[in-house]
């Protein structure tokens, strides 16, 4: 294929550039383009997610930078899949960035990774969630962090296997109880959650809310008729907020509750009070506190992240992305450039045992180019604080379960 | 009406402009926009935005058909531009056809529906039509979301990439910018038919005092169905065509009250409702405007873009009444007046 | 039995929240014809109003009512001032404006608070009263008797104290009223603040009930819209009721039906409603061209 003048124009500079004189990082650095959400509802995210990526670039500019290059991060703005292709469209052809990673949200993530694909460019994925966006087979695209899948089958293993236990029940005899909110978030992650429970042979009931309803009372009466034993909600904050606070109202007390992807914050703490939220489980991206043996680093990346913003992280996302960019490093240190092709195919290679990374993941990348290492954990509220508590290794030093059954 | 405006209007009369005199004004303004793209071609960051710009000019411009000529605010468009979109996705994905084919379907269904949800609704004036239009927006979002055999309900559709004229996906931005530019280049010619048809008089009669018009012998009712019914079916293609463009659709985008029922109202307020290239000169100003502030503002400080965009809405709905292009056109026809 | 009175119980007390929500907009749409979709941004104010006073001077929201609704009576008033005053018989230009003026505000809290959701509780947050066999959070109970207390007392303003008579007369009919020596403008300017100041209140008493962000105040707006138009335009007591009958629609769409379609059966009831009685089930027939006869 014909080069364009971009490509003509790169290939000779980096020949030039290659045959000078080598001084480390003088060469030009590697830009990165972050796509998220920096407006609207998202905007939270967004920014949490690119502090991770953020803290990333500092980590390996300390070092020296990735195959003698330094790193910089470049933000573009998207709100919408229309808003994607846009970002994309500034990022490289304006802010002439040489790879892209991302999105808060799944849908962003899949048009502007097709239009990183028109240009050539690697799309390293870190958050969004939707098994699709790998199933597509997108030859420029790789996810570092967990699917909606591995959500799910996580949530499925705290069910069957921690609270049957606790609450002294067979795994088959439980009954369960699924609310979700309608858009795709929620949807995908039930889906999955159903067919992983009728493989193990329980059937569940379900129950689905819009996120932006004033009330889900109703949500709330119609869990409380099945009586379940664990009432699990995957929902954003404000909702999850409503429904916990309705299910105090209505006297709604099933013996243990699993929130998915949220709830796991201070917006909640703030809302339901530490000892409503007491022993909740929650399951999603491993957090700072993990067990050092589990995820080695975690500590080092809470006191980086409070040396550069002066607060806590605000949700375990940005961790999440942290190492999804480590992975991005090695992948480019064993490619030796920055080619989607060749990024992808030393991803591939890539063989790392879980607990490798601060988050506890490893590295090893499946035939769609998911990372099958990047697992989400469980964690329970415990005095105020979310801490790790399943799989076993993930717990730290003197965690264990508490308020289970709830009293 | 006063003296001045009596002369004025009897000014107006006298040049009275046929569609043959109107269409070369049409081809002028179109193929000056034509060399805006090709004075872009290779710049794929701008030639983005000119697609977006163009596609919201035609959007707009149909939107103006019943909004603007006829009076009737609608922000509830985005269910046309959604009927569009979807059925495209449907006959694309199950039955492999064109989307250039589907746009007929598209159109034809987008104007059905149009008349069947307008009938009712149009017997309400102002701004409880809107508000009744809104409504059936959150329906049909609800609905969407729910009964996903032809939506895909909350995840959506995706039309995956093979390359093709036949199938409408090309690589480069330079195609969908011209894409966009025939699109609008359509809806222009349509609607400057219209405005200088008997649908056309009827349509701004029916605006300015539906009583006086029906004892004209105007039928409303229908002068209103038909009006809506070319509208709807303008949108659904320019929905059909956006399916191509960003190629995943879901319901909160297609669905979206901001960027898209209130979006093109808003485009065709700025430029000028009831003028035929007033919603052009909206798109102009406002779509790269949107870009810009979301690039550099929207970073920075989160919603940043569209503060100043809901700023510049009050404005204009307080001070530039008739749009900017409104505004210039009554100007001259306002400084004209002496040489009567 | 006792589950269709839980749904029931449920529907009354949500039919308080919207009319609560509503009773500023029944003001403001409902008597005085100016068409203010901002109007759930108001409400969300009334929120982040007690949420700051809550960090900045340690007040429960019911306490903060006291700061928060004159506030946003000023804000109220001086936005009327600057951007409806202008647009007096423009409702269509009303709806832009306003709409212009939705985003300015969503996005300002935005822009100020990076989008984080906050919280606030009240030391009645976790208290619940049990009626037979059901369970009533006593928050809501409160917003349920705030709702009639605002209806009652509005009613009696209207009625019967002379600025409350010189804003009816002023929507009835513009030119007599300033025939009649009233300052049409001021009168308006003053209804539109008590219109905002009572969403104000709403705000206040409902943020217990909600974790706010930005987004809230458009979540509120139709419904709210609804509840002024199925009840009755022009009619207080008419919005009042019409809050119970989104609120007990919603309420058992929801629950017999499925909680993920209660908005969309609440749309088209509203819809069915502007088509067979624009007016509202409680207002005059024909009420809903008073205000709009003016502008041709």
């Amino acid at each position: 294929m014909s080069l364009t003048r971009r490509q003509f124009g790169a290939i000779s500079a980096a020949t030039f550039m290659a045959g000078m004189p080598r001084a480390s990082a003088q060469n030009a650095p590697i830009k990165i383009g972050a796509v998220n959400p920096y407006s609207g509802g998202m905007a939270q995210y967004g920014d949490e997610v690119t502090r991770g990526f953020e803290l990333a670039v500092d980590w390996v500019n300390a070092q020296g930078g990735v195959i003698g290059r330094s790193v910089e991060i470049v933000r573009g703005n998207a709100t919408s899949a229309q808003e994607g292709i846009a970002a994309v469209e500034q990022l490289v052809g304006r802010d002439k960035v040489d790879i892209l990673v991302g999105t808060y949200v799944t849908a962003i993530s899949n048009a502007a990774s097709e239009s990183a694909l028109n240009y050539n460019k690697l799309y390293w994925e870190t958050n969004a969630l939707a098994r699709d966006l790998t199933d597509r087979g997108l030859p420029n695209y790789a996810r570092s962090g967990p699917s909606s899948n591995e959500f799910a089958k996580r949530s499925v293993e705290g069910a069957l296997e921690l609270v049957a236990a606790k609450l002294g029940k067979a795994p088959k005899d439980l009954k369960i109880w699924m609310e979700h909110e309608d858009s795709a978030y929620g949807t995908s992650i039930v889906k999955e959650q159903e067919r992983l429970f009728k493989e193990a042979g329980l059937t569940t009931g379900i129950g689905s809310h819009s996120a932006r309803a004033i009330d889900v009372t109703d949500s709330i009466l119609r869990a409380k008729n099945a009586n379940p034993d664990l009432w699990m909600s995957t929902a954003y904050v404000t909702d999850t907020n409503l429904l916990l606070r309705a299910a105090r109202d209505q006297g709604f007390k099933p013996p243990a509750i699993m929130l998915l992807g949220v709830g796991d914050t201070v917006e909640t703490l703030e809302a339901l009070g530490k000892d409503f939220l007491e022993g909740i489980l929650l399951v999603s991206y491993p957090r700072p506190d993990v067990n050092p043996k589990f995820g080695p680093g975690a500590a080092d990346y809470l006191k980086a992240y409070r040396a550069k913003y002066s607060r806590d992280p605000i949700a375990p996302q940005s961790m999440n992305a942290f190492v999804g960019i480590k992975i991005l490093y090695e992948a480019i240190k064993i490619a030796g450039s920055i080619e989607y092709e060749k990024v992808i195919k030393a991803a591939a290679s890539l063989d790392k045992p879980l607990g490798t990374y601060e988050a506890g993941y490893g590295a090893k990348f499946d035939a769609k180019m998911q990372n099958s290492r990047a697992l989400p954990v469980v964690a329970q509220w415990q005095g105020g604080a979310v801490k790790a508590v399943y799989p076993k290794e993930a717990a730290a030093e003197g965690v264990s379960i508490v308020n289970l059954p709830r009293s | 009406m006063s003296n001045l405006e009596q002369r004025q209007a009897f000014r107006q009369t006298i040049v009275v402009k046929s569609l043959r005199q109107e269409l070369p004004i049409c081809a002028l303004v179109v193929a000056a926009l034509l060399c805006v793209v090709f004075l872009f071609a290779g710049d794929s960051f701008t030639l983005n935005i000119l697609a977006a710009t163009f596609l919201y000019a035609g959007l707009a411009t149909a939107w103006n058909i019943i909004g603007g000529f006829g009076g009737q605010f609608s922000l509830g468009h985005s269910v046309f531009f959604a009927i569009g979109a979807y059925t495209t996705a449907n006959l694309y994905l199950s039955f492999q056809i064109s989307p250039w084919l589907s746009l007929i379907p598209a159109m034809g269904l987008a104007a059905v529906v149009a008349v069947l949800i307008s009938w009712p609704v149009f017997r309400l004036r102002g701004p409880f039509f809107s508000i009744a239009t809104m409504a059936f927006t959150e329906v049909a979002l609800a609905l969407a979301m729910y009964f996903d055999a032809f939506t895909g309900g909350a995840r959506g559709l995706s039309i995956p990439f093979r390359l093709g004229f036949g199938n409408m996906i090309f690589r480069d931005r330079f195609s969908y910018a011209l894409l966009m530019l025939g699109y609008f280049a359509i809806t222009l010619v349509v609607v400057a038919a219209i405005a200088r048809s008997r649908l056309g008089y009827c349509l701004q009669a029916v605006r300015d005092n539906d009583e006086a018009a029906m004892a004209s012998g105007i039928n409303v009712l229908q002068t209103k169905l038909q009006g809506m019914a070319f509208s709807a079916a303008l949108t659904g293609a320019g929905g059909a065509l956006f399916l191509m463009y960003v190629r995943v659709v879901d319901p909160p985008a297609l669905f979206s009250l901001f960027d898209v029922g209130v979006k093109i109202a808003l485009v065709a307020l700025i430029g000028g409702i009831g003028t035929i290239y007033g919603p052009l000169l909206g798109a102009l100003l406002v779509i790269p405007l949107e870009n810009l502030l979301r690039a550099e503002l929207g970073a920075s400080v989160p919603g940043g873009n569209l503060i100043v965009l809901g700023i510049i809405l009050v404005l204009t709905a307080i001070y530039l009444k008739r749009g900017v292009f409104g505004t210039l056109q009554h100007a001259w026809l306002w400084s004209r007046r002496r040489t009567t | 039995m006792a589950e269709f009175v839980n749904v029931l119980a449920v529907g009354l007390l949500l039919g308080g929240i919207y009319s609560l929500i509503s009773v500023g907009l029944n003001l403001i749409f409902g008597v005085i014809r100016i068409v203010n979709f901002a109007q759930g941004e108001f409400v969300m104010l009334g929120m982040y109003g007690a949420f700051a006073a809550k960090m900045a001077l340690g007040l429960d929201p019911y306490l903060a009512v006291g700061i928060v609704v004159p506030s946003l009576f000023v804000l109220g008033a001086v936005i009327y001032r600057m951007i409806l005053m202008p647009l007096q018989g423009e409702a269509m230009m009303q709806v832009f404006a306003t709409f212009g003026l939705l985003m300015v505000l969503q996005n300002v809290i935005l822009a100020l608070t990076r989008g984080t959701t906050y919280s606030v509780n009240s030391a009645l947050s976790t208290m619940s009263v049990t009626v037979g066999p059901v369970q009533i959070g006593l928050v809501r109970l409160i917003v349920l008797v705030a709702a009639t207390a605002v209806t009652i007392a509005l009613g009696w303003y209207l009625k019967t104290s002379l600025q409350g008579k010189a804003i009816r007369a002023v929507a009835q009919d513009r030119k007599a009223a300033l025939l009649m020596g009233i300052d049409v403008e001021r009168t308006y300017m003053i209804s539109f603040g008590i219109g905002t100041a009572l969403a104000g209140l709403a705000g206040c008493l409902l943020s217990p009930l909600y974790s706010m962000s930005p987004q809230i105040g458009i979540n509120f707006i139709m419904p709210a819209f609804a509840v002024v138009v199925l009840g009755g335009l022009g009619s207080v007591g008419g919005a009042y009721a019409g809050g119970f009958i989104v609120g007990m629609t919603e309420a058992i769409a929801g629950f017999y039906l499925d909680p993920a379609l209660k908005h969309a059966v609440l749309f088209m009831v509203f819809i069915v409603a502007l088509l067979v009685r624009p007016a509202g089930l409680f207002g005059h027939a024909g009420a809903q061209e008073v205000g709009l006869r003016e502008q041709s």
